[in-house]
C-alpha cells in the first residue's frame, strides 16, 4: 500500500492533525502538547512586537522543532485587504507559503466572512501562497474557493471554540464528495471521537486548538487527538460497514421486464 | 522627528534607519517583520531604509493562535 | 484509408479511461458485495462497479426499490418530458450503425429556417417546452451557423433548447449559449477506442479524442446541461458504463455549476441493417439504469422512444427521470404536410403526448414540460 500522505499543494505531510498554538497557559505546555500531537502543521498568529515580552518569542522554539511547518493565520483581519496584508507580513516573517486565511468581522462569534475570504483567497493564491481558508461549511463556497486556487478548504465543524463537534456533517459530506482539494475540519471540535468521526467521513485532516489547550491536561489530550485522527483515517481507508436499510415490501417493480406484451 | 511605532508616538533621531530603530527597541536580534506605512520592508532592506517625519512603523512577530 | 484516418494512438487518451481496477470489481464481485453496496450510505465508484457485476443481476428488484426511492427523493413524482427535432440528415461521417451515415442511400434534406419555425410551432402546439435539436456531423449544409440560427429560433418558442449535433470549439459553444442553447448532448457512442475506430469508418467523427473532450469544451463555453451516453450494443456495456461514470465524475468536480445527465440508447434497427456483437437485454438495461441511479442520485437519467411502451412505463420514476415523447426521427414531420422520409432509427414507442401523459398519470407520475423560464437571460 502506498504511503498515505496529506498533500497540501506541493507539500506532503504524514500527520493529519493540525494544531493551533493559542489559548495555552504557557508556551512550555504548548510545546509539549505540540510534541505529543505529532502535528506537522502548526498555526501561529501575528502580533505587534512588545519589548517587554521579547523573551516570549514563539518563533525561536517553534523553528527548533524538526518537521514542523508554520501556518500563520490572519486572525484579527476584518476584511480581505487586512488579511492580504497580514499574509504578506507573515510570509516575510517565516518564509512559509502556507497561510490560514481567517476573516471574522465579529469578535464575539469569530465566524468567517465568506465574501471577504473568497476575495483574499483569490489574491493570495495568485501570489503563490498555499491558501487554507477558514470558511463556513458551505459546499458552493468550497467550489468557488477551489476555483480561485486554494490549496485546501477548511470548513468549520461547528462554531469556533464551541466544542459542538460535527454539527455541519451533512454539509461536510457534500463538500468532501465534490472537492478536488483536501477538506480539513477547522474549529468546533471538543472530543477526539469527533476528530475520528471527521476523518471517517473522509476529511483529509482536522485542525484543533481549544480542545487541546482548554483540556484539563493539554499534553495528554494532544496525544489522544493524535490517536483519534489515526484511527479515523484508518477506518476511512478500511471502509465502514454499511448501515442496513429495511426494505419495505410492496408490489414488485420489475415485473415489466418479464411481461409478454 | 516624530514617528509612530506599533501605534505609539515616538521621538526618534532624524534620518534614523529602520534597522537602528529595531536595535534600539530590543528587536534587533529576534525574528520580526517590519511594515513601513503599509508596505512590508524585507529584513535585507532595513539597514538602508531611513525613516521620515510622521512615518508609521509596525513591528510584528508571532504569537500563539489557532 | 489515408494516414489522417489512422487509428488514434492510445497514449493521446486521458488516464481516466483506464478503469481496470473498477472493471476487476465488476467482474469478480460477490452477492455479499452487492448486499453491502445496496445498503451503503453512499454509492462511490467501487459500489457502482459492484452493482454492474453479474452478481448483482439477481438483485434487480432490490436495486429497483432503491432506484425508485432515490428518484422520488430528488425529482418527486415527476417525469421531465422533451421532444427531438431533427433539423438535417446530411452527414459527413460513416458510422457503421447509423441510418444517417453518409453512404446510406436515401434522400438528404434539411429544414429551411421557415420550416424549422413551422415544426417548432407544431411541437409547441403539442405542449412541448423542451426541444432537442439534432443534426449529423458537421456538413456545409448543416454547419455551425445553421445550427446557431435554428437555436435562436427555437429559443423564441421553447423554454429550453438543447442540441445534439457535433463536437464544436469552445467559442462555438459560447455562441450557441448566447443564442439561447442551455444543453448539449454528445454520446461518445463507445469509450472503447479499439472498438470505436472501425465503427467510425470516415469523417470527423473518427477523432475519438476530440469527441471525448467535447463536453469539457461545451461546459467551458457555458453550456449548463451536458448529456452523456454510450450506444448500448457497440461494445462491452459494463466497460462503457464504468468509463462514462468516470467521465462524468471528473467533469462534475471541475464544472460544478453544470448539470449532467445520462441516456441509455440501445441500438435499434436502422436502414443499413447493422448487427450488434454486444446485445443488451432488457434485464441488463435495467441493471445499468438502476446502478446509475444509485450512483448519481441527483442527475437526470433519460430514456428515449427507442424503447417500447412497456419498458418506458416500467422505468418511469424507477431510475428514469426524463423522457422524450412523441418523437419523430425523420427530418421534421411534426407539422402535418411536412415531408418526412427515412428516420435515423426506428421509434419503438409511438404514443402521442396525450396518451403518454395519461400513462404516466396512471402510474402516479406528473409529466413536467417546463421546469423554469429563462426570464433573466
Amino acid at each position: 500500500m502506498s504511503a498515505d500522505l496529506l498533500q497540501i499543494g506541493d507539500l506532503t505531510f504524514t500527520s493529519r492533525l493540525l494544531l493551533g498554538t493559542g489559548k495555552f497557559s504557557d508556551s512550555a505546555t504548548m510545546l509539549r502538547a505540540l510534541a505529543a500531537s505529532g502535528a506537522q502543521i502548526v498555526t501561529v498568529a501575528l502580533r505587534r512586537f512588545n519589548p517587554a515580552q521579547a523573551a516570549d518569542d514563539l518563533f525561536g522554539p517553534l523553528s527548533q522543532l524538526p518537521g514542523v511547518t508554520l501556518m500563520p493565520n490572519t486572525s484579527g483581519a476584518r476584511d480581505a485587504a487586512e488579511a492580504i496584508r497580514a499574509a504578506r507580513i507573515a510570509r516575510e516573517l517565516c518564509g512559509s507559503r502556507l497561510i490560514k486565511v481567517e476573516i471574522h468581522p465579529n469578535p464575539q462569534h469569530l465566524l468567517p466572512d465568506a465574501i471577504e475570504t473568497l476575495e483574499a483567497a483569490r489574491v493570495l493564491a495568485a501570489e503563490g501562497f498555499l491558501v487554507m481558508p477558514y470558511m463556513p461549511a458551505d459546499p458552493v463556497l468550497a467550489k468557488r474557493l477551489e476555483d480561485v486556487g486554494v490549496a485546501s478548504v477548511m470548513p468549520l465543524g461547528a462554531p469556533i471554540g464551541s466544542g459542538q463537534g460535527l454539527g455541519a456533517s451533512e454539509m461536510l459530506r457534500i463538500i468532501i464528495e465534490n472537492s478536488r482539494v483536501p477538506v480539513i475540519v477547522d474549529a468546533g471540535l471538543r472530543a477526539p471521537s469527533e476528530a475520528a468521526g471527521a476523518l471517517e467521513l473522509g476529511c483529509a485532516a482536522v485542525l484543533v486548538n481549544s480542545a487541546v489547550a482548554a483540556a484539563e491536561r493539554p499534553v495528554e489530550m494532544a496525544a489522544a487527538f493524535a490517536q483519534a485522527v489515526q484511527a479515523g483515517r484508518a477506518a476511512y481507508r478500511a471502509g465502514l460497514m454499511p448501515r442496513r436499510s429495511a426494505a419495505s415490501a410492496t408490489s414488485p417493480l420489475t415485473n415489466f421486464l418479464n411481461a409478454q406484451t | 522627528m516624530k514617528v509612530q511605532v506599533n501605534g505609539e508616538p515616538m521621538e526618534r533621531p532624524a534620518g534614523e534607519t529602520l534597522a537602528a530603530l529595531l536595535t534600539a527597541l530590543g528587536a534587533g536580534s529576534g525574528r520580526v517583520a517590519t511594515v513601513l506605512n503599509d508596505d512590508v520592508v524585507p529584513a535585507a532592506a532595513r539597514a538602508t531604509q531611513s525613516l521620515s517625519e510622521n512615518d508609521r512603523v509596525e513591528i510584528l512577530t508571532f504569537a500563539g493562535g489557532g | 484509408m489515408t494516414t489522417d484516418h489512422e487509428q488514434l494512438t492510445t497514449d493521446a487518451l486521458p488516464a481516466w479511461l483506464d478503469v481496470a481496477p473498477l472493471l476487476s470489481v465488476a467482474r469478480t464481485a460477490t452477492a455479499a458485495d452487492v448486499e453491502a453496496a445496496l445498503a451503503a450510505a453512499h454509492i462511490g465508484p467501487r459500489e457502482f462497479a459492484v452493482l454492474l457485476s453479474p452478481a448483482a443481476a439477481p438483485y434487480l428488484e432490490n436495486m429497483a426499490r432503491v432506484a425508485q426511492a432515490l428518484t422520488r427523493r430528488h425529482f418527486g413524482r415527476t417525469i421531465t418530458l422533451y421532444a427531438p427535432l431533427y433539423l438535417s440528415n446530411f452527414c459527413s461521417s460513416g458510422c457503421a450503425y447509423c441510418g444517417f451515415a453518409a453512404d446510406r442511400d436515401h434522400p438528404r434534406r434539411k429544414l429551411s429556417f421557415d420550416e424549422a419555425d413551422t415544426e417548432l410551432a407544431a411541437l409547441k402546439r403539442m405542449g412541448i417546452e423542451e426541444v432537442l435539436l439534432l443534426t449529423g456531423e458537421r456538413t456545409p449544409q448543416a454547419d455551425f451557423a445553421y445550427i446557431c440560427e435554428c437555436v435562436r429560433r427555437a429559443a423564441a418558442h421553447m423554454a429550453m433548447v438543447t442540441v445534439e449535433t457535433f463536437p464544436m470549439t469552445t467559442a462555438e459553444y459560447a455562441e450557441l449559449v448566447a443564442a439561447g442553447c442551455t444543453g448539449d448532448t454528445l454520446y461518445q457512442e463507445t469509450y472503447d477506442a479499439a472498438v470505436y475506430a472501425p465503427l467510425h469508418r470516415w469523417g470527423p467523427k473518427r477523432d475519438f479524442a476530440a469527441r471525448l473532450d467535447a463536453p469539457a469544451r461545451a461546459l467551458a463555453g457555458g453550456i449548463r446541461q451536458c448529456g452523456f451516453g454510450a450506444l448500448l450494443g457497440l461494445a462491452d456495456p459494463i466497460e462503457d458504463a464504468l468509463r462514462l461514470y468516470t467521465h462524468i465524475a471528473g467533469l462534475q468536480k471541475q464544472f460544478w455549476r453544470a448539470g449532467f445527465s445520462v441516456s441509455f440508447p440501445r441500438l435499434r434497427p436502422e436502414a443499413g441493417g447493422f448487427q450488434t456483437d454486444h446485445p443488451v437485454s432488457d434485464a441488463l438495461l435495467a441493471q445499468l439504469i438502476f446502478a446509475f441511479r444509485l450512483a448519481l442520485p441527483e442527475n437526470h437519467l433519460a430514456l428515449s422512444t427507442r424503447e417500447p411502451a412497456k419498458l418506458r412505463d416500467g422505468f418511469a420514476g424507477v431510475g428514469i427521470s426524463k423522457m422524450s415523447v412523441a418523437s419523430l426521427t425523420t427530418v421534421g414531420g411534426y407539422d402535418h404536410g411536412a415531408e418526412g422520409g427515412v428516420g435515423q432509427f426506428a421509434v419503438n414507442d409511438a404514443r402521442g403526448v396525450a396518451d403518454f401523459c395519461a400513462a404516466l398519470r396512471a402510474a402516479g407520475l406528473e409529466p413536467v414540460f417546463k421546469n423554469w423560464d429563462a426570464a433573466y437571460r
